[in-house]
């Protein structure tokens, strides 16, 4: 890590102002501090400079600078990554894209949309929304988050057992490489001849290269949607009632499991209708075409009730919808009513495993004299333990952080993935060898050497092999700042 | 081949699975004969071919089922064929995951027939079933009339394992439906023809098989007035999985005589939703000036695929052209007329909603009209080109291969390919000289 003296850094906050203009530079502590970690507030990192690039040009020029001083960089989004994925790591230059916020076009015939990265994904259906679309991934920090973080991490979300996760809708991207030249991966066409390289950077961490335009596809918003809540008084009925819907070949748009904790968590908190003596409940929710949606919801509610559910019902209007799935989305900062913080997990497994995994994750927390409480995408096996502790009571946060290493531990043995949408980051680093090779990870070393040979464009990531990461470390849980304001919770 | 070399193959894999000499004739592609070929029983074996050719400088060439063996510029010069066909194991199907992983060599044909036992399908239907197999389609990145609602061999391939350059094993994604841990290697491999690893295993996502499944087709007097449906379809509240546009000539082999274009539209759903869709469909394409559509047999949905090439009696070349699906009908209008004042025949079918065209040209009398054929091929990619879109010539005879070049402009991306390419395999062991920017 490059050590800059008080005048160097001058120097260069200068040179910096001269390409992107004045109050588009930040060097003082007291201003970086904002910039200090992600929505994962265990690790922190202080940059030497946070600049605020507005076009393509701007984030190559900076770039250029930092190889000319072997600076690290990282690209920041809305900074609610949730592995410290865009912590300046090592120092360097942090480039917050929030000014490159634009809708550049949208071709509602061919259904597509030029967005800049900084856009907040929200923000994009709300734009094509008049007319009848929608953009589909819909990570639930939706409300804060950009696409080019979501581009970074691959990002899923509720909907996405349906419709697939960012990559999904990716069709091309203007990315301003390691090196600082500026390149088109992919375009507006469907597929492109050569290798899938908007497919290898779409969740390749911001560690490829910065993405400064970006193809998404828009999709039509569906004719009906029925939402169906299902009780249950196990949870492994839950967990099987998962399994009949997968069986009876229906493909919802979702599926999410909330257990007893936080079904009284979220009662407490906003009394959205779920009752608080099941020991877990699905919410499932169809999509498409209203003919035929009623006898899909059948399908469902003879499958959960073929699973031992003790009742299943449909929400009868709009305004139940929202709130059971208010439920859902707000449990995250219900928590806060039944705990003083906690830290949420994010591992993958087959879908059939769930049964056994669940039950590992509430004997491990408890062995670690812990509470958990699981709220998650259960029709993709994406789980979310969040387990709930004490952070002024010593020794609990070690606690916590142990039982979750276990937990994924559990999850790579039965066939599944350290992460489904959080990332590895810096969080996860030092698990990948729980489910990759060390052959498997050289061929990722050499991938990443063909975009980013230098090592400087977001180092520190992804890797286990670490080198020294400077101020980031494992520190106490605080809420992240738009938690607090109540734009986002965790999922 | 040194004889050494051939008798360090003979052990590796066994005698009877080293083909040479005559026997390779299966394996003449574009005139030229391979080395040898062989057949490696596990992946062990073929870890230990791939090593062994990378150390005696030969050219390994991965190989399914053959049917894509031309695509490519022609290589440069012969290699060992590395057959797959004896990894063909359903390694894991567990029906309530959605996911099955399954060796490289296995048909897709038998692949789907294992599924449908148990009720569900890959939704990727690509032509020739019986003979393409699992990890061609994937190197090939092949695809039917389904992508339209299904999406291609990326959407769908969660995992894949590939013995690399250097004989190593690797893996990449995994078993489960959604994961971002490391790299997405699945999506390098996709498309990748062989030359960054050889795939020999591979995850994918499954769909349920649904209850009901039409395939629609509406003719139209005008191909313009056709495009104009798929327009209106894709603007509609309509889920259809396949979108397809044909001309007249691409009707003839699907039994469709004198109609100068056609939309075939596939549904699949809940018996209702199917119904409803086919009678929503009616209006939308009297609206657009078409005839009344009429369901056809199902077994019309595997020449979906085939139709611009099933047109000619050994079609001479075939370029698929990607742009956007707005410019379709006008694309094929133009591609059409521009091969007609060359008093040459095209015949053309479009993925419509997804915007990836394929076009014919017969070579009639003209087989040794280089000049003229080729002109009318570069024509084609300038159309696409025109429109920001690009070109690749799928089939051709050599001579045309090289005068018009299978692949279109690379441009920065294709450096960022070459430095993939060198970074995976610095020797230029695996199908070397074919792909993309001479990789």
């Amino acid at each position: 890590m490059a050590t800059l003296t008080p005048d160097r850094k001058r120097a260069l906050r200068t040179e910096l102002e001269g390409i992107l203009g004045r109050g588009a530079v930040l060097s003082d502590p007291d201003e970086l501090l904002v910039y200090e970690s992600d929505g994962l507030t265990l690790f922190r990192a202080l940059a030497d400079f946070v600049v605020f690039p507005t076009s393509a040009e701007h984030v190559s020029q900076v770039v250029k600078l930092a190889n000319r001083e072997g600076l690290p960089f990282v690209a920041r989004g809305a900074g609610t990554g949730l592995s410290g994925g865009c912590l300046p790591a090592e120092g360097g230059i942090v480039l917050s894209l929030m000014r490159m916020s634009r809708v550049l076009e949208v071709d509602y015939d061919n259904q597509l949309a030029v967005v800049e990265p900084g856009l907040v994904n929200l923000h994009l259906s709300w734009k094509v929304g008049p007319k009848g679309y929608y953009y589909a991934p819909d990570p639930s920090s939706q409300q804060a988050c950009t696409i080019g973080g979501n581009i970074a991490n691959n990002s899923g979300g509720p909907h996405t057992l349906k419709y697939g996760v960012t990559t999904n809708h990716v069709l091309g991207l203007e990315v301003v490489m390691p090196d600082g030249e500026i390149v088109w991966l992919g375009g507006k066409t469907r597929e492109s001849q050569g290798y899938d390289l908007v497919g290898v950077f779409v969740g390749s961490e911001g560690t490829f290269g910065i993405a400064t335009k970006i193809v998404v596809r828009i999709l039509k918003k569906p004719q009906a949607v029925k939402t169906v809540l299902a009780v249950f008084d196990e949870v492994d009925q839950a967990s099987a009632a998962v399994s009949e819907i997968i069986a009876r070949g229906l493909v919802p748009a979702a599926v999410e499991m909330i257990d007893q904790l936080t079904i009284g968590a979220v009662e407490d908190a906003f009394g959205c209708g779920y009752p608080r003596d099941a020991a877990a409940a699905l919410l499932v929710e169809l999509d498409g075409l209203a003919v035929g949606m009623e006898t899909q919801a059948e399908r469902i509610v003879a499958a959960c009730r073929d699973a031992g559910a003790r009742d299943v019902r449909s929400a009868k209007d709009e305004a139940e919808r929202q709130l059971l799935w208010k439920g859902r989305k707000s449990a995250f900062g219900a928590y806060g009513r039944v705990s003083p913080a906690y830290m949420v997990m994010d591992g993958v497994i087959p879908r059939t495993k769930l049964p056994y995994v669940l039950r590992r994750v509430n004997e491990i927390v408890g062995a670690a004299g812990l509470r958990v409480g699981n709220v998650f995408h259960a029709g993709d096996g994406n789980l979310h333990p969040n387990i709930l502790y004490d952070p002024r009571k010593p020794g609990e946060e070690a606690r916590v952080v142990a039982a979750g290493a276990e937990i994924m531990k559990v999850c790579a043995d039965v066939g599944g993935s350290i992460s489904g949408e959080h990332g590895i980051g810096l969080e996860k680093a030092d698990f990948m060898p729980f489910i990759f090779s060390a052959a498997d990870l050289a061929l990722m070393q050499k991938l990443k050497n063909a975009f980013n040979p230098t090592g400087l464009c977001n180092p520190g990531k992804v890797f286990p092999t670490r080198k020294s990461c400077g101020e980031a470390g494992p520190t106490a849980y605080r809420p992240h700042p738009i938690e607090e304001q109540g734009l986002a919770q965790r999922f | 081949m040194q004889a050494a070399v051939l008798e360090k193959l003979r052990g590796i894999v066994g005698t009877p699975h080293v083909l040479t000499g005559i026997e390779l004739s299966p394996f003449v592609v574009e005139g030229r004969t391979p080395e040898a070929a062989v057949f490696p029983g596990g992946v062990d074996e073929v870890r230990a071919v791939v090593t062994l050719a990378a150390e005696s400088e030969v050219p390994v060439i991965a190989w399914g089922g053959g049917t894509a063996a031309a695509a490519g510029m022609p290589a440069p010069r012969p290699g060992l064929v590395l057959g797959l066909k004896r990894l063909d194991r359903v390694v894991e199907h567990e029906p309530g995951d959605l996911t099955v992983t399954v060796e490289a060599g296995r048909t897709m044909a038998a692949l789907q027939s294992t599924l449908h036992e148990r009720g569900q399908w890959l939704s990727l239907d690509p032509p020739d079933a019986e003979r393409a197999t699992i990890g061609g389609i994937v190197a090939t990145n092949a695809s039917g009339p389904r992508r339209h609602l299904y999406g291609t061999a990326r959407d769908l391939l969660i995992g894949v394992t590939v013995v690399t350059a250097d004989g190593a094993l690797v893996r990449g994604g995994g078993k489960v439906v959604k994961n971002v841990a490391g790299y997405d290697l699945p999506k390098l491999f996709v498309g990748s023809c062989g030359t960054l690893g050889v795939i020999v295993e591979l995850t994918v996502k499954l769909r349920p098989r649904p209850d009901d499944e039409r395939l629609v087709v509406a003719p139209f007097d005008r191909l313009k007035d056709a495009g104009s449906a798929v327009r209106a379809v894709m603007a509609s509240d309509l889920i259809p999985n396949a979108l397809d546009l044909c001309d007249a000539e691409a009707l003839r082999p699907l039994g469709m005589v004198g109609a100068p274009a056609a939309l075939l539209v596939g549904f699949d759903g809940v018996a209702e939703q199917v119904a409803w869709q086919i009678e929503e469909l009616k209006r939308l394409v009297q609206a657009a000036g078409g005839e009344e559509p009429r369901v056809l047999p199902s077994d019309r949905w595997p020449r979906l695929a085939t139709a611009a090439a099933d047109a000619f009696d050994g079609a001479g070349a075939i370029m698929r052209l990607c742009v956007l699906p707005t410019q379709v009908s006008d694309v094929m209008e133009q591609g059409s007329a521009l091969a007609r004042a060359r008093g040459l025949a095209s015949a053309w079918t479009a993925h419509a909603g997804v915007g990836v065209l394929t076009g014919a040209l017969s070579l009639g009398g003209r087989r040794d009209d280089v000049g003229a054929v080729a002109d009318v091929l570069r024509g084609w990619r300038g159309i696409a080109q025109a429109f920001a879109g690009y070109a690749v010539l799928d089939v051709a005879p050599l001579a045309l291969k090289d005068a018009v070049g299978v692949w279109d402009e690379a441009g920065a991306a294709g450096r960022i390919m070459e430095r993939i390419k060198h970074e995976l395999d610095p020797r230029n062991v695996l199908n070397p000289g074919r792909f993309v920017g001479n990789i």
